[in-house]
């Protein structure tokens, strides 16, 4: 009898792929289109009846099963709910993490342990081994996803496949998937929150947080420069959509969502868009307790670069002391912790000094 | 699926769009460069395109055996439902198994639903239960695009007559109308409003081979439309906006080769069907087909066909990567995930409704095709048994 294995499939080319390595390395394969929560307002469009035909198509193809699972109810709460109370305290936080925390790795990953599967598997770039709980990065170092995996679980990782993450990068993966004959070979890579399909994070807290204006003010001189529509729509660090008509690029270093102020410099060297340490809370390890301190390697926003700093860990918080100054990672950020190729955990941005 | 050697390409489809005839393209074509005007300029040359207008009207008027004043060209037949149910302020009546535009304007207002027997038909009892002193509309298609039932029309417009007469011995002075949605009808069934005993009627270019978004509304003469689209006042101002002379001309071709086929057409279809059916039926014997039994009450062209137990999404996806077009029912209910309010009606279960497909024919479709086809099918249902059985096993 055949290992049984769940795939999260999403109409995407990474989860397509994924399933059909899944068959053709003789597993027992069903496909399961995770239904999540969608925007519903005017003028917003989630494609998720496209994606699920998408999904749809590469079942058949592979005869396998495809079934919906709905956790619209659940992503509402735990991701969505997430994002907008963080957001309205000012806080940025990474909603994908959430939802691999909650929904993916969480709510499915027990219904399909539930449902008799001895493994779940998905598309991301990561690699896992089975039976051991550890998160290593992609061998594609460009696409690796284990900064958005860092809460998950060692024991789910344990019982997690990641076919993906053992390609050397995506263009190979595309290749492979057109070899197959799917359709979803040259589909576009998803940008943005799945959940508003292609608008805008600041259109959809505009629509759903109460847009109250405010003053843009300059740091150094207290000086009104402008205006804004809700200081939650501004993160520590963000150069573009101030709209102050002009004059030098300013970066926002500081936003009080109590007194709905954004505050602005021009200076790139303004101390508030640097640190020396950060502050990690709510930390997660995957192997379930705490590395030692020393040395390791850290990412600090999904696109950046690995870089090296001491952590001092703890079993629910992190120092991570940088030997230069490093710039300010907003408040609810996640922070990843490495060593080697190996993803260690990690901590939510709590402040930074 | 990676044998594209074998890769067929046959359409079968004809319910839910239709290839523009090429001698339909040709009527239609100069009226896009060489005699582009505004029917409604002042000058000689829109003149002859006001006289071309007018032509098509009068053609397909005389097509349909009534009066060019009567009739009024719509973008499409949903476009012509909704202007038929606006003729109207007082309650409306329509049968279970109607089209989404249909059901839609229906349902947006006070109305009440005629049930229909198993196969589809509504029976002239159940029609003249269901209609009330104060209803004003009863809509009724000719013949279903889903499962193909085609209505007893004559019949129940003397149930409508009755009504009439009724309210006039008694000075109730509630008119009462039968709207009939023909869209589907004309390649194989005659569409002439006397013997319909209708008094409104939708048509569409779109399922005749002529072009999509051109469609008309006929409504005896008395009946006072109201319009849905203003502006310029164009078709006696109950459909605003420069007319669709191309269109119409090329409606007015597709309606014209439709008449002149229709005989053989109807003939020839029916036995294609027929094969399908008998074929599918015997390689499946638990298969379901829907609709009346009879092929005088059953659109020619149409195969409505279940297989308990597998689901249609599927068949319909691994048809696709065979080669082969089919639908799953109207092309709206596909792209929603639910049973078709249709099936429901006709009590089809849900294990059975789930399974079906819809095949239907047209003017290009050929025994060969229609052999080639029933080969996919039989091979594509039976690997979707084979898969689900398996499946079951190990559940």
């Amino acid at each position: 009898m055949s290992e049984r294995v769940i795939v999260g499939m999403s109409g995407g080319v990474d989860s397509s792929l994924a399933a059909a390595l899944l068959v053709e390395q003789g597993y027992d394969v069903l496909g399961v289109y995770m239904r999540n929560w969608t925007a519903d307002l005017p003028g917003f469009e989630c494609p998720w009846a496209q994606d699920l035909a998408d999904a749809e198509r590469v079942a058949v193809a592979l005869g396998i099963d495809l079934e919906v699972w709905d956790y619209e109810e659940q992503y509402k709460r735990e991701v969505v709910d997430y994002l907008l109370d963080c957001y309205k305290h000012g806080i940025t936080p990474n909603p994908d993490v959430m939802c691999n925390e909650k929904i993916k790795f969480g709510t499915f990953a027990d219904a399909a342990f539930d449902y008799g599967a001895d493994f779940i598997a998905t598309g991301h770039y990561a690699r896992a081994v089975p039976g051991t709980p550890r998160l290593f990065r992609a061998k594609d170092e460009h696409k690796d996803q284990t900064y958005f995996l860092w809460r998950v679980p060692g024991s789910i990782l344990a019982r997690t496949l990641f076919p993906i993450g053992e390609i050397e990068n995506k263009a190979i993966v595309r290749e492979m998937a057109a070899d197959r004959g799917f359709e979803t070979a040259s589909k576009k890579d998803s940008t943005g929150i799945c959940f508003i399909g292609d608008i805008s994070i600041r259109q959809f807290l505009l629509a759903e947080l109460k847009p109250e204006a405010g003053d843009i003010v300059e740091w150094e001189t207290g000086k009104v420069l402008g205006h804004h529509d809700g200081a939650f729509l501004y993160t520590l660090g963000q150069r573009k959509g101030l709209d102050l008509g002009g004059g030098p690029a300013r970066y926002v270093v500081k936003t009080d969502a109590e007194n709905n102020v954004v505050y602005v410099s021009a200076d790139r060297n303004c101390p508030l868009l640097w640190t020396n340490e950060l502050h990690l809370a709510d930390a997660r390890w995957v192997a379930g307790n705490a590395p030692s301190s020393a040395d390791y390697l850290v990412r600090t926003r999904h696109t950046r670069k690995l870089e090296e700093a001491h952590i001092s860990a703890g079993d629910t918080m992190a120092g991570v002391t940088f030997s230069v100054p490093h710039e300010t990672v907003a408040r609810g950020q996640s922070v990843t912790i490495y060593q080697g190729d190996e993803c260690l955990g990690g901590g939510i941005v709590e402040s930074c000094r | 699926m990676n044998a594209k050697e074998d890769m067929q390409d046959i359409y079968l489809d004809y319910a839910a769009a239709t290839p523009v005839d090429p001698r339909v393209l040709e009527a239609m074509l100069p009226f896009f460069t060489d005699q582009f005007e505004n029917p409604s300029a002042p000058y000689a040359r829109a003149r002859k395109a006001k006289q071309t207008l007018e032509g098509a009207r009068a053609s397909l008027a005389h097509a349909i055996g009534a009066k060019p004043a009567s009739i009024t060209f719509t973008a499409g037949a949903t476009e012509a439902n909704n202007l038929a149910f606006a003729a109207v302020e007082g309650p409306v009546l329509i049968d279970a198994i109607e089209h989404d535009s249909i059901r839609a304007v229906a349902t947006s207002r006070e109305h009440g639903i005629v049930p229909v027997e198993t196969d589809g038909r509504v029976s002239a009892e159940s029609l003249a239960n269901a209609i009330t002193p104060e209803t004003e509309l009863v809509s009724i298609a000719l013949a279903n695009g889903e499962i193909g039932t085609v209505q007893p029309i004559a019949e129940l417009s003397r149930v409508v007559s009755t009504e009439r007469e009724q309210r006039l011995s008694e000075g109730n002075t509630t008119p009462i109308y039968l709207h009939t949605d023909a869209s589907q009808a004309p390649c194989t069934l005659s569409v002439n409003v006397s013997s319909l005993g209708v008094d409104l009627m939708t048509l569409s270019a779109a399922k005749i081979s002529g072009p999509k978004q051109v469609g008309l509304l006929w409504a005896r003469e008395g009946i006072a439309l109201a319009p849905l689209v203003r502006g310029g006042g164009q078709e006696h101002g109950l459909r605003s906006g420069t007319e669709n002379v191309a269109g119409v001309v090329g409606f007015a071709k597709a309606m014209e080769l439709a008449e002149a086929d229709r005989k053989n057409e109807s003939k020839r279809l029916r036995a294609l069907r027929n094969l399908m059916q008998a074929r599918l039926t015997s390689a499946f014997p638990d298969a379901v087909v829907s609709g009346p039994r009879k092929d005088s009450q059953r659109l020619d062209t149409l195969l409505h066909i279940s297989f308990p137990g597998v689901e249609a999404r599927r068949l319909v996806i691994a048809l696709d990567q065979r080669g082969v077009s089919v639908g799953t029912g109207s092309a709206c209910a596909a792209s929603k995930m639910r049973i078709s309010p249709v099936l429901t009606a006709i009590g089809l279960d849900e294990n059975t409704a789930n399974g079906s497909l819809r095949i239907t024919l047209g003017h290009a479709s050929t025994q060969d095709e229609v052999e080639q086809a029933c080969n996919i099918i039989e091979d594509v249902v039976a690997r979707e048994y084979e898969r689900v059985e398996k499946r079951g096993g190990r559940a």
